[in-house]
């Protein structure tokens, strides 16, 4: 890979790599956001439901069907209807109660680690790669970099998703429903929203994202036990930097974060892993609710 | 987590439930398969009165870096079966205990404590990371009981205590395979002979990743070579994606990189170095762990051409004694033995020898017999610096080749560079690092 020059310091290869990461991120912290943001919920387990997704698509690339395109579906498919068990079963009775913010997050990082031991058993603590697809195995040079046709797939993946979400909230009839109940549950209730199903749906739709970005992230990473853990810091950095419940925020705080993470070992050597958080904080002085603050965007 | 038996005492852990978060797959069926009828409540009780020698293996049998694990259990189970076909010692069967250390230095000491205070071993062996030998070293030293490092690298472990701040060398703790400070003298070595001129390091982000380059560098400046030492590169453990880092090193365009990335972490590495066209845009890449593992064994990510070193290698010295073991080992697994297998094999043989020297399983004797010894194993001969307690073997550096007999990657050609503590001193006198040997 030749170095390019479009900034002075950072080549084209480093901004292009920043924005694969900040892809991957943002379609799970887009999730986080957005469960918090209409249901209140922090969920803990979201990087343990990401893990699950690039474990499920592996595993059925490389075992049952080689066919990557289904692998993601299923990867994300399943990860919705495990986050559709845990919310009926175990989130929902938790809404009412008086401290019930602090037992979700109990909860929640209960299942973490539910999660990650069943994840051992079920697939060992090895590392695991995947293929990127056929189709997409291949190269491309821009500006005298090249880049794998897969990376700025996904790259694109995260753009269309945004703007999928983007659409789905702001133009259906659904979406007016999660913007009503997330600023007003109680109206909502009143004027007939069935919201226990609504929170159910919400909830599947963040972890099929969550599910769907561990699946896309599977042949770009290698996949064992400890990547929930590694992806769910950098999920709540996002949000806080992009501001809790926001979306557009999800999107612009991954991309930030990406690009940190791709362009901070350019300047410092050891420690580079802290700029993110340091980020978090002089955004947390500065605008406490984030940069694109506002729930139920 | 209750693992890997050398016999059937593992067993009786096992049934104890001493220790344990979880039971792999193949340590489960092993362990049943080798003996239900041994279970008993004697591990339990710690008893250590059954005559013969019980060692306690700690190595890292889950995670990124299992396969080291795996790698030693074959070589100290083929030692085991070997010196109890043998007659055991002084008619004794000698048999291991095995202990995941998960590579987390708190783990390993409550797996240590178990060994020791629950079922009674005689000795311990195993180690392959340097954070948790450096933790693990103080402890041995406080409970008494002889330790032989065979794998975990850091010079520090068998720097006396007190010769710099992180030195932690004691008198129980002893160390068969060469140390990072011995091989960085070979990487230097290496390096100095190619056109390169600026180098770079991508190493993991703890204690052996810093000083692999800090070896590196000193060693290269002692031997006054006219080289610059440009960027520098620490991922952590279990990164599951290098691309950044691997962008960065290829932004600086040096000439030469030394990794000491190992475990699954370097395979990692590979597959995404490989992508990013690292090995078109890095002339020289040394290896400094690339043939420790299953690396070598067919399919190996590691690139031909590229150079590595080892703490062991198959095919050097060219002895009856490294024939037999490699034959032996390649009959028994179908894979040559890497330098994991050979360090748990020989230690297996190290304490046998203690142990009949000094006519006792007796730990204060045992360390006694280990200070000083001369030993001769698959490695070659070699004896233990009696400062250090660090064996004193060459550093072992080659080119990454295919070998179609074996089937199997091999360093061809290979260079042995064999080097005594005053050599190393000297080359680090401008340094206030330590030889360790």
């Amino acid at each position: 890979m030749e170095p390019s020059t479009t900034l002075a310091f950072v080549g084209l290869a480093d901004v292009v790599i920043g924005l694969s990461l900040g892809s991957r991120l943002f379609l799970i912290a887009v999730g986080l956001s957005l469960i918090f943001g209409v249901l209140g919920v922090l969920n803990f387990a979201h990087g343990a439901f990401y893990m699950i997704g690039a474990y499920v698509a592996l595993t059925v690339t490389n075992q049952l069907i080689d066919n990557f395109w289904i692998a993601v579906v299923a990867g994300a498919l399943a990860v919705g209807l495990i986050g559709v068990l845990i919310e009926v079963g175990t989130i929902r009775p938790l809404y009412e109660r008086a401290e019930g913010e602090l037992d979700q997050l109990i909860v929640t990082f209960g299942f973490v680690l539910v999660i990650h031991e069943a994840v051992r058993f079920v697939w060992g603590s090895q590392p695991y790669s995947m293929d990127a697809p056929a189709s997409l195995a291949f190269s491309v040079s821009i500006a005298g970099s090249t880049f794998s046709a897969y990376r700025l797939f996904v790259i694109g993946a995260a753009f269309v998703v945004m703007a999928g979400l983007w659409l789905f909230v702001t133009k259906t009839y659904f979406g007016s429903l999660v913007r009503g109940t997330s600023s007003d549950r109680e109206m909502a209730s009143m004027l007939g929203v069935d919201v226990p199903r609504l929170y159910t749906a919400v909830f599947f739709l963040g972890s099929f994202l969550a599910g769907l970005g561990g699946a896309l992230s599977a042949p770009l990473q290698s996949t064992s036990p400890a990547l929930g853990d590694q992806v769910i810091i950098d999920a709540f950095i996002i949000v806080v930097i992009g501001g809790l419940g926001s979306m557009f925020g999800a999107f612009v705080g991954a991309m930030l974060v990406g690009l940190m993470q791709a362009i901070g070992p350019q300047f410092i050597a050891a420690g580079h892993i802290a700029i993110p958080f340091v980020a978090m904080v002089i955004v947390l002085l500065l605008r406490p609710e984030g940069l694109f603050g506002g729930i139920g965007e | 987590m209750i693992e890997e038996p050398g016999t059937i005492q593992n067993n009786e852990n096992a049934a104890c439930g001493s220790a344990g978060s979880g039971v792999d797959r193949r340590s489960f069926l092993k362990a049943t398969g080798a003996g239900l009828a041994a279970t008993g409540l004697a591990g339990c009780l710690g008893d250590d009165d059954g005559g013969g020698l019980t060692l306690g293996a700690v190595y890292i049998f889950s995670g990124f870096a299992s396969l080291y694990g795996d790698e030693a259990e074959r070589g100290y189970e083929l030692a085991v079966e070997e010196i109890n076909e043998d007659g055991g010692i002084d008619g004794e069967d000698v048999e291991v205990i095995a202990r995941d250390t998960e590579g987390d230095a708190d783990t390993a000491i409550r797996q240590m404590t178990s060994l020791i205070e629950e079922e009674g071993v005689d000795g311990l062996f195993g180690l392959d990371s340097s954070g948790v030998a450096q933790a693990m070293a103080p402890q041995v030293a406080e409970q008494q009981v002889p330790l032989m490092v065979t794998h975990a690298a850091t010079p520090f472990l068998t720097s006396p205590e007190g010769e710099h701040d992180n030195s932690v060398g004691n008198e129980w703790v002893f160390r068969n395979c060469n140390s990072l400070s011995i091989d960085m003298y070979g990487a230097a070595q290496v390096a100095a002979e190619l056109d390169a001129e600026e180098w770079a390091t991508i190493g993991p982000d703890y204690a052996f990743g810093y000083e692999t380059w800090d070896y590196f560098q000193a060693y290269l400046e002692g031997l006054g070579a006219d080289v610059e030492f440009t960027d520098e590169q620490y991922p952590g453990l279990e990164t599951s994606d290098y691309t950044p880092y691997i962008s960065a090193i290829i932004d600086a365009e040096p000439d030469g990189v030394i990794t000491p990335l190992w475990g699954a972490d370097l395979t990692t590495f590979l597959g995404q170095a490989d992508e990013a066209g690292w090995f078109d845009a890095i002339e020289y890449t040394l290896f400094s762990v690339g043939m420790g593992t299953d690396l070598p064994a067919d399919g190996s990510p590691l690139p031909e051409g590229q150079h590595a070193s080892t703490r062991y290698d198959p095919f050097v010295p060219e002895t009856e004694e490294n024939e037999t073991f490699r034959e032996t080992y390649y009959e028994e697994y179908d894979t040559l033995p890497t330098y994991n297998a050979e360090g748990a094999y020989r230690a297996l043989y190290l304490y046998r020898e203690a142990v009949e020297e000094a006519g006792s399983t007796d730990h204060d004797e045992v360390r006694e017999a280990f200070t000083g010894m001369e030993h001769s194993g698959p490695v070659g001969e070699y004896h233990f610096d009696e400062e250090t307690n660090q064996a004193v073997v060459p550093a072992i550096w080659g080119t990454v080749s295919q070998d179609e007999e074996w089937e199997s990657n091999v360093l061809d050609p290979v260079e042995v560079y064999d080097v005594d503590a005053d050599e190393l001193d000297e080359l680090l006198a401008d340094s206030e690092l330590p030889s360790g040997v």
